[in-house]
């Protein structure tokens, strides 16, 4: 209880600053955080959006996409679904351990 | 209160002292093997079964505790795993030994004295956490927090010991694969995208470069290559400058020149490409650069190399022939073994490129990419990033490097030199840097000029010995850690968990981290328990109470018999830059590289000089286990390998005290004058030779290669480069007897 407390202070806490933070670099670490807690609620084998890890595209469909910022073809867009400012800590991600990144990661 | 340990103990006072009366007593509890299987437990105790998984080497092999009136009574392998299936090996029985070695490190212990001066007061828990978080903050007001590294090797528990020094907020995460498989991870993954298995079980054609895999470490796969070598008559060419028991058993041993593997694989990719003998239809859709890779191998006759391997030219193209005849159950096998030389990634490129071009990809008895078992993952809350560059300056050194890994040497040279900045603490888990790094002198150097240093560990390694406090971690048969997945052709997800509880004063490293967390003012990033870990690594498992399962059991494999060829579809993308298997890497030529492998002939020591040469025994992990009296009764020492050759002419004979000398230390020890050696190389087991003066077996004994051997690394991924040191020897005491 008190860890999904701490944790919703932190994850408010990050939101309101998040400008300050991708002034000074975003950070995978959170992005990594971000994308388990916000995109794989439905990103999962077997869920309805199906499964999506980093290795799910090459880093340039991962920057396409974030710039396009688009979540489904011609439909809602990408901050319809994940708060703003946690999108460039989640890309930064991605990008880094995408399918033909020097480091791919399968993460979940 | 009163110093612990304060006295030195010489190897000489402890051998002669064993006979005593007063020694006897101090090492009651340390039995021979042989007398403790004989003894008899007491009648009517409780007995019972206990799944667990090993720790004594990496490969994690699934056990069954059996306790008896709360003691550990005998361990025994699980069948159950696929990684292990019914054995157990000379080292994982002896973790027994490590439970009960009078020689533990039983509670929280505090320099006293100098450091390296082998005082030691005890300490409470909260002292001793006090106590380090106390210069963790200082030097982290003072310096940034930078200026601690935190360095460990690979186990169950490592992860949160890394988080504890990103949350602190240090860039300077150190792990071992630098002083291990760095090269070869980093090579097959810039060629393949991902490291893959060799499946040993069902190859006909195995080629090895010194992995000498028939002797320093025995698991399940060295079975398998002995299976189809004895009983299915697999053929098995080994080029190794040293007779190994695994040259014994090869069809073919080639005594190469020192670092000239390279050239050997060149001129067989040269005959193979050059004669057509490939698999053209795999190259073409799968590869990326062949044209490349046929041009640049053409100058690379077996002729060539026949002068640089001393192999002769007929052999090798008739290896090179075989190899291909035999595809795609061939392969080159690239594990278990370090980096030797400064060229070794390039070497490893080599190997995977000619894997590659004969089509044994994800194919049986080839190369095949390991299948996984997804776990669940405990989601912890994430820290800030550390603002820092690394101290070990990767990214203009090593940019392709394993980023979370870091690279060992380097940061010591750096830490060194003070630059780019200063570095006043070092935590270290479960790691020996003291042995485990070239050139222990300047290791002792960096030791020394730290403010601060910590150690995690179940025993007094020779880093813990110049530590400034000892956190004592319980053994792997007193704890519970993180479920595992060990990935491979038969994927299994194992459980390590409490057999017995702690019989000393001491912690699993969760609860160390945690309790320094909390005094660093991080306890929010740490918490949880070791039981909500496992349950949510547990949920993702596609089993009904797969914690329970797992258990009972002591591990979880996917149904079904191993499948291969899901990479060799039409659609797969490699996850490389260009999506194919790259022969020829525009990645390594942008980082400033040889896109394909470049042969430099390696430097050959100078008239007198010799090639020191490494290597390990099954019966011991490293510099871990020289000091559990088990395995001691193995291998109890260390001497040095000499040809008769050079024996002759130094004046040398078997048993003769001698003494190694290279640009950086001195060590002595016996001589063992054989024809299994070159005459241009001698060699020394690693592991021995302890400063630790609490590892009463290991200290002073034989001597240790980490004082002769020099910095060295490989260009590309940053590993040690292990066998670029070279040596003069002198007798200086005759032989017992002579």
């Amino acid at each position: 209880m008190r860890r999904m407390t701490v944790l919703g202070a932190a994850v408010t806490a990050l939101t309101l600053t998040v400008g300050v933070a991708m002034a000074a670099g975003a950070s995978e670490n959170k992005g990594k955080f971000y994308f388990k807690k916000t995109c794989k609620t439905c990103h999962t084998k077997g869920a309805a959006g199906g499964e999506v890890t980093p290795l799910t595209k090459t880093q340039e469909q991962w920057t396409r996409y974030f710039t396009k910022g688009v979540h489904k073809k011609g439909a809602e867009k990408l901050t319809d679904v994940v708060p703003a400012e946690q999108l460039p800590e989640i890309q930064l991600f991605l990008v880094n351990h995408a399918a033909d990144s020097p480091q791919p990661e399968t993460c979940g | 209160m009163e110093p612990v340990m304060s006295k030195a103990i010489t190897r000489r006072t402890f051998m002669n002292g064993a006979a005593t009366a007063a020694a006897a007593a101090a090492l009651a509890p340390q039995l021979g093997c042989a007398r403790f299987l004989r003894s008899k437990p007491a009648a009517a105790v409780e007995t019972r079964e206990v799944a667990t998984a090993c720790e004594v080497c990496p490969n994690k092999c699934a056990v069954m505790a059996v306790v008896e009136g709360g003691r550990i009574r005998k361990l025994n392998p699980n069948p159950a795993s696929p990684k292990s299936r019914g054995m157990l090996c000379a080292r994982g029985n002896a973790a027994v030994k490590a439970v009960y070695d009078p020689d533990r490190v039983k509670q929280p212990l505090i320099r006293a004295g100098a450091r390296g001066e082998g005082k030691w007061r005890t300490a409470t828990w909260d002292e001793a956490w006090d106590f380090a978080a106390k210069h963790l903050t200082e030097i982290k007001e003072k310096h940034g927090p930078e200026a601690v590294i935190w360095s460990s090797t690979e186990g169950f528990q490592e992860e949160f010991f890394k988080n504890l020094g990103l949350a602190y907020g240090s860039p300077n995460i150190l792990r071992h694969p630098t002083l291990c498989l760095a090269s070869v991870n980093l090579a097959y993954s810039m060629t393949f995208g991902t490291v893959p298995s060799f499946d040993l079980l069902n190859a006909d054609y195995v080629i090895m470069s010194g992995a000498n895999r028939f002797e320093s470490i025995i698991t399940p796969d060295t079975m398998d290559l002995i299976d189809s070598t004895m009983n299915r008559k697999a053929r098995l060419v080994y080029l190794d400058p040293r007779f190994t028991v695994t040259a014994s058993k090869a069809d073919e041993w080639y005594p190469i020149r020192p670092g000239t593997d390279m050239a050997f694989i060149l001129a067989m990719l040269n005959v193979i490409i050059g004669e057509e003998r490939y698999d053209k239809e795999f190259v073409a859709s799968a590869c990326h650069g062949f044209e490349e890779l046929r041009a640049h191998v053409q100058r690379f006759t077996p002729e060539w190399a026949a002068g640089e391997t001393e192999i002769p030219a007929a052999n090798i193209r008739r290896i090179a022939h075989e190899f291909a005849d035999a595809a795609p159950r061939a392969l080159y096998y690239a594990g278990r073994r370090s980096s030797w030389y400064s060229n070794d990634f390039q070497m490893r490129r080599a190997q995977a490129i000619l894997n590659a071009i004969v089509g044994n990809w994800d194919r049986e008895g080839g190369v095949v990419p390991n299948s996984k078992i997804a776990l669940g993952e405990y989601l912890y809350l994430p820290w800030d990033e550390p603002t820092a560059a690394r101290i070990d300056e990767m990214e203009e050194r090593f940019p392709l490097a394993a980023k979370g890994d870091g690279v060992f040497l380097q940061a010591r040279e750096n830490v060194l030199a003070g630059k780019p900045y200063p570095v006043k603490g070092w935590m270290v888990y479960k790691q020996d840097p003291m042995s485990a790094l070239p050139d222990r002198g300047r290791t002792q150097k960096m030791l020394e000029q730290m403010d601060f240093v910590a150690v995690i560990d179940t025993q007094m390694s020779d880093t813990a010995w110049f530590a400034d406090v000892v956190f004592p971690e319980s053994t792997y048969l007193e704890r519970t850690d993180p479920l595992h997945m060990l990935p491979g052709i038969w994927p299994v997800v194992a459980i390590r968990q409490q057999v017995v509880p702690p019989i000393h004063d001491t912690k699993p490293n969760l609860e160390i981290v945690q309790g320094l967390a909390k005094r660093l003012e991080l306890s929010d990033y740490f918490d949880y328990t070791i039981e909500q870990w496992l349950e949510e690594q547990a949920k993702e498992l596609p089993i009904p109470n797969a914690l329970e399962h797992l258990k009972r059991t002591g591990v979880y494999t996917a149904p079904g018999a191993p499948f291969y060829g899901s990479t060799r579809k039409p659609d797969h993308r490699f996850l490389t830059r260009s999506g194919k298997i790259e022969l020829f890497s525009e990645r390594l030529a942008e980082a400033g590289h040889d896109p394909l492998p470049a042969y430099t002939p390696p430097v050959q020591p100078p008239p007198g000089a010799f090639r020191l040469i490494l290597g390990r025994k099954a019966t011991h992990t490293h510099a871990n286990s020289t000091n559990n009296v088990w395995l001691a009764e193995f291998a109890p020492s260390n001497d040095l390998w000499l040809n008769p050759l050079a024996a002759d002419r130094l004046g040398v004979a078997s048993g003769d005290l001698v003494e190694v000398r290279s640009d950086v230390g001195v060590v002595r020890l016996k001589a063992r004058v054989t024809e299994e050696i070159r005459p241009d190389c001698v060699f020394m087991l690693h592991g021995f030779g302890k400063k630790s003066r609490t590892m009463r077996l290991a200290y002073d004994n034989g001597a240790c290669d980490a004082d002769v051997l020099v910095t060295a690394m490989d260009a590309v991924s940053g590993n040690a480069a292990f066998h670029e040191t070279f040596v003069r020897v002198a007798k200086v005491g005759e032989a017992a007897g002579a």
